[in-house]
C-alpha cells in the first residue's frame, strides 16, 4: 500500500482553492481525484495529497451542442447517468474520475481509429503548480487558436499542472449496442479476426483481444448503430452476441508485473511470441495493450524485446521502484517531455 | 553574396537559393494578403539532412527562418519578415510507404493533400481531412494548421489523423514524435498532438504518419434551399438531434450562392433562395439509405423549397462544385477577397448570422457566408479592394467585430486558418496574459530563442521588430481609415 493512505491531504472544492494552496508554495504535491490509479504511479513521499474529489459538478451541459463542461473530480459514471437522459454519451473508455481518466488516459481509443480522451478534450480550466490558474482551448467543438496546452493534460499523470474543469465533446448514444465474445481461439485465429473487424469501413465501437495465462484468445467488443447494421457485422464476422464484456486493465499475478505499451495489429504475432507461455496479454483496439508477467525477470526479457522491436513499452504494475521502467523514448522526444515538465513546474513540485 | 546566402548555396545549389527581390515576389504573403513582406531568401531543401544543414546553418548565425507548404495558409503563417529565410518543403514530395492492412501511410510535409488520396484510392482508402483547399495545400501544412474541412464533423480534424511524425528543432537536432501505433507514446504526454497546429513555429516536420481511412460503401449527397437562413440553420440542429452524424453539413448564404452561380464554378443552385443546406451521409448502403429519409424529412419539416440528390458520381461532383468553388467565385467579386473564420456553438449559429449581417451593413462591405454549419464554423468572407486604404480598413475593423461576436456568443476566433499574423490582435480575446504566458513556456521548449517562425501565433510582448512587424501594418492600415 502507498503512503498515500497516511499522507497529509488538502480537499479542494473548487479552482480557487487549488490556486490558493498551490500558491502556499507546498513541497510536494501529489494530485488525487478518484484515487483509483494511485498504486501505479511512483510512490508520493512525504507529498501532500491535493484531492480534487469534491470537484464534482457538471458545470455545463448543452446537449443540442453536444458538448459539456465538467469538474475534474467528478466520477464517469456520474456524467454518464446525466448523459444517457440526453441521448448522448462521452465515446472513450475507462473509468474513475472524469480528472483521473484524463490524466492517465489508461486505455486510450477502443477501437481502431476511434476517438480517444485525446480527442475529445476540448479546453481546460486548470492551475500550475505555483497557484497561477490559466485556461488552453474552447468549449466549441472546432478551435485552433492558440496552442493546445490543455492536450498536455492527456497521460500527464498529475506532473504537469492541475486540471479543474474540462470541456468535452460529446457524441449521439447510438441506437442499437450488441456485444459480442468469441473465445477459444488461438493467436493466430484471434489476429486474424481483428484483421478483417480492422478493414471494414465502419468497424466495431469497441474491441479488444485477450489472451489468457493459458494461451487461448478471445476477441470480443461491441458493434453499435442501426440494427439491421449491428446484426449484419456480427453475422458477417462470426461474432456471437454477448453480455457486456470489456476489460480496462489486468491485474498484476502476484509477485508478478504489468507492462503497458502500444502497438499495431501486425506486430501483435511477434509481441505475442515474445511472451512467456503463463502470460496474459489484453490489447485494446486503439493500439494500447497490457502484458501481464509472472514476474520481474520476465518482464525485463518482454521489455527488452519489444524496445528491440521499436514498440514502446513500460512497467504500469509493480514495485514503486519499478514502475515506469522500460520507458524507450527517442533523444529528442525525451528532450521535449523533460523540458516541458521543467517550464510548467520548475520545481518538481507535482510528484 | 553575403556570407550566409553563400553557405546555403554551397549546401543546395545555386537553383534552390532564392535571393532576387523578383524571384522572391512569390513567396511575399500567403491568401491573407494583407500583410506582405519580402524574406531574405528562400530555400528549397528536399530531404530531411538539407533541412537539418540549413536549420543548423540558420542556427548558428542566429537567423529566423519560416517553413513554408503551398502558403495557402489564410492567417499568414508562412508569410516571412524581411530578416528571415523561408525553407519551402514543396519539393519534399514523397509519399515513402503505404501500408494497407494497418492503415497508415509515412509522407513528406510536400505531399499535396488530395494526391495522398489519390495515391491510394485504387486500394479502396483515402485521407479523411478535406479543406476546400486540398488539390494544392501541403499535409505538412495541415499538420502546422490543424486544418479541417467538410469532412471533418464526422472524420475530425488533421490532429485526430496524425499518428507520429520526424521534426527538426529549430536547433537542427530531430525529434520523433508519437509512433504508426499511437500519437501519444505510453509513459509520456502527446507530444505529436501539441506540434498539430503549432503554426510551423515548434520546429520543421519532415516526415508525417497519417491515418488512412477505408472508403464507405455508399455516398449520399442532398442539398436543400431554403427561402430563410433561419430554416436552413434549424435543419442542421435538427439532423444533429436526431442523432445523426453525416460526414459533412455545408451552407451557402444567398450573396454566395449568385456569386457562384455567376461563376465557371455554377451548379445550378436556386440563386433566389436564401441559402442552400448540403448534407452528405456515409456508410453502408442500408443505413445511408434509412438516413437520407431522415434527412428529407428534416428538410420538409423545415419548409425546404427544393430538394435535390445526387445519384451518381458527376451529380455528387456538381452538388459539390459550388461549394468547393465558392472561394473563387467570391474571389471574382472584388480585387480582394478577406476569409474570416470564427466557431460559435452550433445551437447559436442563426444569432452569430443575424450579427454578422449587421456588423457588415455598419461597415459597409459587401460580405457572403459560406460555412461548416455541424461544426458552428462560420467562415464570413469581405470582398474589398486592397488598393483603397479606407476599404481595406473597413474590412479590417468588421473582421474584428465578428471574432468579438463569435467569442461573446461562446466560440473561438478560429476553427482551422489559425492566428498566424492576422489575428495576433485577437487572441486577447480568449486568453489573458496567464493564458498567453503558459503558451509561451511551453512554444519556448520546442523553440527557446523565438527563431522557428518568429511572431506568430501568439501576441509577443518582445520589442524585437520581428514580433512587433505584423500588427504595426494591422494598426497603420486602421490610421489611414481616420485620415481626412
Ligand atoms: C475501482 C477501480 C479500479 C481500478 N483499477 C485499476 C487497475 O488495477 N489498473 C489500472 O490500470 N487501472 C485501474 N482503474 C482505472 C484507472 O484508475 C483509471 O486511470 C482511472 O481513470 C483513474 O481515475 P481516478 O479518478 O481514480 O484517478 P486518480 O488515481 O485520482 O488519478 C490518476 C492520475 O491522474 C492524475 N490526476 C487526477 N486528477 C487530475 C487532475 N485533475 N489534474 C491533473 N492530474 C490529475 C493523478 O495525479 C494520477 O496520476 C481502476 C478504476 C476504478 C474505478
Ligand atoms: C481557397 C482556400 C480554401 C481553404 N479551405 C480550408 C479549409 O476548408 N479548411 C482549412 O483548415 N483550411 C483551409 N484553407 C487554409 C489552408 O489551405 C490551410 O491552412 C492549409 O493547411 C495550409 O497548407 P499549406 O501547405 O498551404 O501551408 P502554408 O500556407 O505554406 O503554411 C501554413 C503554416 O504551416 C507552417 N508549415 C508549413 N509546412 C510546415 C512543416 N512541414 N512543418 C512545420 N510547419 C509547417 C507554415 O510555417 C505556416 O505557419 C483554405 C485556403 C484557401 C486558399
Amino acid at each position: 500500500m502507498s503512503a498515500l493512505g497516511t499522507a497529509k491531504t488538502f480537499v479542494a472544492d473548487d479552482t480557487a482553492a487549488v490556486a490558493t494552496f498551490l500558491g502556499t508554495r507546498p513541497a510536494r504535491v501529489r494530485v488525487r481525484s478518484g484515487g483509483s490509479r494511485q498504486l501505479r504511479l511512483p510512490e508520493p513521499g512525504d507529498a501532500t495529497v491535493l484531492d480534487l474529489s469534491r470537484l464534482t459538478a457538471i458545470v455545463r451541459l448543452d446537449g443540442p451542442d453536444q458538448t459539456c463542461t465538467v469538474e475534474c473530480g467528478l466520477p464517469r459514471a456520474d456524467l454518464d447517468a446525466a448523459l444517457a437522459t440526453c441521448g448522448l454519451e462521452l465515446p472513450c473508455p475507462g473509468g474513475g474520475t472524469l480528472g483521473g481518466l484524463f490524466a492517465s488516459d489508461p486505455i486510450g481509443a477502443s477501437t481502431f481509429g476511434g476517438p480517444s480522451p485525446r480527442s475529445l478534450l476540448l479546453g481546460m480550466d486548470a492551475v500550475l503548480a505555483d497557484g497561477t490558474p490559466f485556461k488552453s482551448g474552447a468549449r466549441v467543438v472546432k478551435s485552433v487558436a492558440g496552442f493546445d496546452v490543455h492536450k498536455l493534460l492527456v497521460g500527464s499523470e498529475g506532473r504537469l499542472f492541475v486540471a479543474t474543469r474540462l470541456h468535452l465533446r460529446l457524441k449521439p448514444a447510438p441506437r442499437c449496442v450488441q456485444w459480442f465474445c468469441r473465445t477459444g481461439l488461438d493467436v493466430a485465429a484471434a489476429i486474424d479476426c481483428l484483421r478483417k473487424l480492422q478493414q471494414e469501413p465502419v468497424p466495431p465501437a469497441a474491441v479488444q483481444l485477450v489472451r489468457a495465462p493459458d494461451g487461448s484468445c478471445a476477441v470480443q467488443g461491441r458493434f453499435a448503430g442501426r440494427a439491421a447494421f449491428v446484426a449484419e457485422m456480427l453475422r458477417r464476422h462470426g461474432l456471437p452476441e454477448s453480455a457486456p464484456c470489456w476489460r480496462d486493465h489486468l491485474d498484476p499475478p502476484t509477485h508478478g508485473e504489468v507492462v503497458g505499451g502500444a502497438t499495431l495489429v501486425g506486430a501483435l504475432p511477434v509481441l505475442s511470441s515474445h511472451l512467456p507461455a503463463n502470460a496474459s496479454l489484453l490489447w485494446q483496439g486503439g493500439g494500447r495493450f497490457e502484458a501481464a508477467l509472472p514476474d520481474a525477470i520476465s518482464a525485463d526479457a518482454f521489455l527488452h524485446t519489444c524496445a528491440n522491436g521499436g514498440v514502446s513499452t513500460l512497467v504500469v504494475h509493480g514495485a514503486p521502484e519499478r514502475r515506469g521502467h522500460g520507458t524507450l523514448r527517442d533523444d529528442g522526444h525525451q528532450r521535449l517531455q523533460d523540458g516541458l515538465r521543467r517550464a510548467l513546474d520548475p520545481h518538481g513540485i507535482l510528484v | 553574396m553575403p556570407r550566409l546566402e553563400s553557405a546555403l548555396v554551397r549546401l543546395l545549389g545555386p537553383q534552390r537559393v532564392l535571393t532576387s527581390p523578383d524571384a522572391l515576389l512569390a513567396w511575399e504573403c500567403d491568401g491573407f494578403t494583407v500583410h506582405k513582406s519580402r524574406p531574405r531568401a528562400v530555400v528549397l531543401p528536399e530531404s530531411t539532412a538539407e533541412v537539418q544543414a540549413v536549420v543548423r546553418l540558420l542556427a548558428d548565425a542566429q537567423v529566423p527562418f519560416v517553413p513554408r507548404g503551398a502558403g495557402t495558409c489564410l492567417s499568414g503563417g508562412p508569410t516571412a519578415g524581411t530578416t528571415a529565410v523561408v525553407l519551402d518543403l514543396s519539393r519534399m514530395r514523397r509519399v515513402l510507404r503505404i501500408e494497407t492492412a494497418d492503415l497508415f501511410a509515412v509522407v513528406e510535409p510536400g505531399v499535396v493533400n488530395a494526391d495522398l488520396t489519390a495515391a491510394v484510392k485504387h486500394l479502396g482508402l483515402h485521407y479523411a481531412p478535406d479543406p476546400s483547399s486540398q488539390t494544392v495545400c501541403t499535409i505538412g501544412g495541415n499538420f502546422a494548421e490543424n486544418s479541417g474541412g467538410p469532412h471533418c464533423f464526422k472524420y475530425g480534424m488533421t490532429q485526430d489523423h496524425v499518428l507520429a511524425a520526424l521534426v527538426v528543432l529549430p536547433d537542427g537536432s530531430l525529434a520523433r514524435l508519437g509512433s504508426p501505433a499511437g500519437s501519444r507514446l505510453p509513459g509520456s504526454v502527446d507530444l505529436t498532438a501539441l506540434f498539430c497546429g503549432s503554426e510551423g513555429t515548434f520546429g520543421i516536420a519532415t516526415e508525417i504518419t497519417v491515418r488512412l481511412c477505408r472508403d464507405q460503401e455508399s455516398v449520399r449527397t442532398l442539398l436543400a434551399s431554403f427561402a430563410t437562413m433561419t430554416a436552413a440553420c434549424r435543419t442542421v440542429g435538427d439532423i444533429v438531434a436526431a442523432g445523426l452524424v453525416p460526414a459533412a453539413l455545408e451552407i451557402l448564404d444567398q450573396a454566395t450562392i449568385r456569386a457562384v452561380e455567376a461563376s465557371v464554378y455554377r451548379a445550378g443552385y436556386p440563386a433566389d433562395a436564401a441559402a442552400v443546406l448540403l448534407v452528405e451521409l456515409d456508410g453502408p448502403t442500408a443505413v445511408v439509405g434509412e438516413e437520407a429519409a431522415e434527412v428529407r424529412a428534416a428538410f420538409a419539416r423545415n419548409g425546404a423549397l427544393r430538394i435535390e440528390e445526387a445519384t451518381d458520381p458527376n451529380e455528387r461532383k456538381r452538388l459539390w462544385k459550388g461549394r468547393k468553388g465558392a472561394f473563387g467565385a467570391m474571389g471574382r467579386l472584388n480585387t480582394d477577397l478577406y476569409v474570416l473564420d470564427g466557431v460559435v456553438p452550433r445551437t447559436r449559429l442563426e444569432e452569430a448570422l443575424a450579427g454578422i449581417t449587421a456588423i457588415g451593413a455598419k461597415h459597409g462591405v459587401l460580405m457572403t457566408n459560406v460555412f461548416h454549419a455541424g461544426d458552428g464554423n462560420l467562415h464570413p468572407n469581405i470582398s474589398y479592394d486592397g488598393r483603397d486604404a479606407a476599404a481595406t480598413a473597413r474590412t479590417i475593423a468588421a473582421g474584428h467585430e465578428i471574432l468579438q461576436l463569435c467569442v461573446d456568443l461562446g466560440g473561438s476566433i478560429s476553427g482551422e486558418h489559425g492566428i498566424g499574423t492576422e489575428k495576433l490582435d485577437h487572441v486577447r480575446m480568449m486568453y489573458d496574459a496567464a493564458d498567453l504566458a503558459v503558451m509561451a513556456k511551453v512554444r519556448a521548449v520546442w523553440n527557446p530563442d523565438d527563431r522557428c517562425n518568429p511572431g506568430k501565433a501568439l501576441p509577443s510582448r518582445s520589442a524585437c521588430a520581428e514580433s512587433a512587424k505584423w500588427p504595426a501594418m494591422t494598426a497603420r492600415i486602421l490610421r489611414d481609415e481616420v485620415r481626412p
